[in-house]
């Protein structure tokens, strides 16, 4: 008997048991719904780790101090008032010269003002290795070089948005529209003078982001703040006015060792070079990049585990189901099985026949699981969840596979119980 | 064509020794035959007949089906003998309810891997054959006894088996159908060359048969 002949029958037995089956798809349906919810998340999570990492760069340590409102005894609050300065990056730079990055950043908060238009805003002082990780951006003008930041040159960079190719709908409802974003969009500041705090500062360079879909920050998430007016450190330090963390300090120091192998050792040897400096007793930390990422995400791992366990609880309900199902159905064709074997059906077409069934009330359950989490999912993508952008059409056909196999496993005993009836008892059952 | 020997069938019991339902019977059936096996009621007939169509397995002895031992065939061995060389005619017509008249008659055929036109085409001249081909479309429930039976032996020829097992063919049916359905097996054994084996208890039906085998407490009587 060939496939087409045994799907056949198998939909005239489901059509015959509408309320029977629809049970089973209900539960299978509830199961795929989470499996397809739980593949995007993680989905999303390895994602965004890999490109966070691509990003930053394979060896990436940040070097922070810690927060100066987390110390709680004297000590702690003598000791948090040393920081972290741009000769520990520099004297990093001397020893590690074989590191690929030593980035030290420094962000303050001041006033922005060009013609009429006034803003607060954040400005950060880089050095020329900022460049070396994250450069996503197409340049206009010219990048802070060696020259401005020996010589204090009073020069900035601006950072562009680089807005939607199609806006998201959830951006639709998120109305909020950053001024300055605003204003530099219609007004071209390559080459103009403009007032940062109480002093003028030429705009060298406009460095334009990609589009938010192609721009892999987009979806790095939380933490990866930036400011969009980048200056020479030095000159940041000595004559922006405005208000910073870090007071005479700076804010911290991206490392990258290059490779990921090397990470631990400069850890540890770029945590005593500091030690050293700073006499022991300053509050810092030195990070594995990948270690913060993972720390962000572990709220969504939690929930993840949530859905997961529902949904394998979900789909084995489904399976008993299914099961169920199954053997009732046994029980009502007990007759039938004997006509077939009498007719020549071996004990293997038997056993196929309900196999096939099972894995069919399995298949449609996964279809209409599929499609309500399908729905599901996008509407939680637009009302902002960007985890749940991430949704691959693989996912459905995983999910879909996962809801055939139940049937196929929970059809085995029931199958097998089929196959082994004898035919002449079958024959004679009323 | 059919060679029994010493053939014996013991049905476990829990507490007696078992029930011995064929006691070392032997029998011999050529082909081309027209057979009737009689006999009353639980004297072994129909385990007999179960035992030659391939559904049942003997205890002890031999049944030698065109000279090879089948007594030790395979459950699978045997469904695919049962599908290539028996058809079954049973009293109660043993039919898919759900299924229509010309659906039942494909079955066999495709158990036995023929293709969904040829079937069709092959059923539709079966059941014109029997005279049924006005009713094709109808499901099972729709038809009248005789026309079911009728059915039935459709089903039964759809592989062009070599023996027809029919166990009490006409018990389910009135006098003017059950004549016809005889008339339907004498014709398929004198003009198809059929090899006809039927159980019954009906002495009448048995004397329209070439040879009557009378069985009696599990024995071949003489």
């Amino acid at each position: 008997m060939n496939l087409a002949e045994i799907i056949r029958t198998a939909l005239l037995e489901i059509k015959n048991h509408k309320m029977r089956s629809f049970l089973s798809f209900f539960a299978i349906s509830i199961g795929v719904i989470s499996i397809m919810y739980t593949l995007t998340l993680i989905y999303s999570m390895n994602y965004r780790l890999k490109k966070a990492v691509e990003v930053a760069g394979p060896g990436r340590l940040n070097i922070e101090l810690k927060n100066r409102w987390e110390a709680q005894t004297d000590v702690e609050r003598k000791q948090a008032n040393d920081t972290l300065t741009y000769e520990d990056a520099l004297s990093i730079r001397k020893i590690f010269p074989e590191l690929y990055m030593v980035s030290p950043y420094f962000d303050k908060w001041v006033s922005f003002s060009d013609g009429y238009f006034r803003e607060h805003i954040g400005v950060r002082g880089i050095t020329t290795e900022w460049r070396k990780r994250g450069w996503v951006y197409k340049m206009r003008g010219r990048f802070i070089n060696r020259y401005d930041i020996e010589n204090n040159q009073r020069v900035c960079v601006v950072i562009e948005d680089g807005g939607w190719l199609k806006k998201p709908k959830w951006l639709k409802f998120w109305s909020f529209k950053d001024p300055f974003q605003n204003y530099i969009k219609h007004n071209e500041l390559l080459g103009k003078t403009i007032k940062l705090g109480s002093s003028l500062y030429k705009v060298v360079g406009i460095l334009k982001e990609p589009p938010g879909e192609k721009n892999p920050k987009t979806f790095i998430g939380i933490g990866m703040w930036e400011p969009k007016i980048l200056a020479p450190i030095s000159t940041a330090q000595r004559f922006l006015g405005g208000w910073s963390q870090s007071e005479g300090g700076i804010d911290g120091i991206n490392v990258d060792t290059g490779r990921e192998e090397t990470i631990s050792k400069y850890q540890r040897l770029i945590e005593q070079v500091i030690k050293a400096r700073h006499g022991r007793t300053m509050l810092f930390s030195i990070k594995d990049y990948r270690e913060i990422i993972k720390d962000q995400m572990a709220d969504k791992h939690r929930d993840m585990m949530t859905v997961m366990i529902i949904g394998i609880i979900a789909i084995l309900a489904g399976g008993i189901g299914i099961m169920n199902v199954s053997l009732a159905t046994i029980y009502s064709r007990i007759k039938e099985i004997g006509i077939r074997r009498a007719i020549g059906a071996t004990r293997w077409d038997i056993m196929r026949q309900f196999m096939i069934e099972a894995m069919m009330l399995g298949f449609f359950g996964g279809i209409a699981g599929v499609i309500v989490g399908f729905a599901g999912i996008e509407y939680l993508a637009m009302k902002g969840d960007t985890d749940m952008m991430m949704l691959r059409w693989w996912m459905a056909l995983a999910a879909i596979c996962a809801a055939v196999l139940t049937g196929f496993l929970a059809s085995i005993y029931p199958a097998r119980s089929a196959a082994r009836l004898d035919p002449i008892d079958a024959l004679r059952y009323e | 064509m059919i060679k029994c020997q010493n053939l014996s069938k013991t049905y476990p019991l829990k507490k007696s020794e078992g029930y011995r339902a064929l006691k070392g019977l032997d029998l011999k059936i050529e082909k081309g035959e027209f057979v009737s096996i009689c006999g009353p009621s639980g004297c072994g007939k129909s385990t007999l007949l179960n035992i030659l169509g391939f559904l049942d397995i003997p205890t002890g002895g031999k049944y030698l089906f065109k000279n090879t031992d089948v007594t030790s065939f395979s459950d699978n061995q045997r469904s695919v003998l049962r599908r290539q060389a028996a058809g079954f005619v049973f009293q109660s017509f043993n039919l898919l309810p759900r299924l229509s008249a010309q659906e039942n008659v494909k079955l066999p055929m495709l158990y036995l891997g023929k293709n969904q036109k040829e079937a069709s085409a092959k059923a539709a001249e079966l059941l014109e054959k029997v005279g049924l081909a006005d009713k094709r479309e109808n499901s099972i429930l729709e038809l009248s006894g005789g026309e079911r039976q009728r059915v039935g032996i459709a089903r039964a020829l759809a592989n062009e088996p070599e023996m027809l097992f029919a166990d009490e063919p006409t018990g389910n049916l009135d006098s003017v159908n059950s004549a016809e359905i005889m008339k339907m097996l004498a014709e398929l054994n004198k003009k198809g060359g059929m090899t006809v084996i039927m159980v019954t208890h009906d002495s009448k039906l048995a004397s329209l048969t070439d040879r009557i085998v009378k069985i009696k407490d599990g024995e071949v009587a003489v």
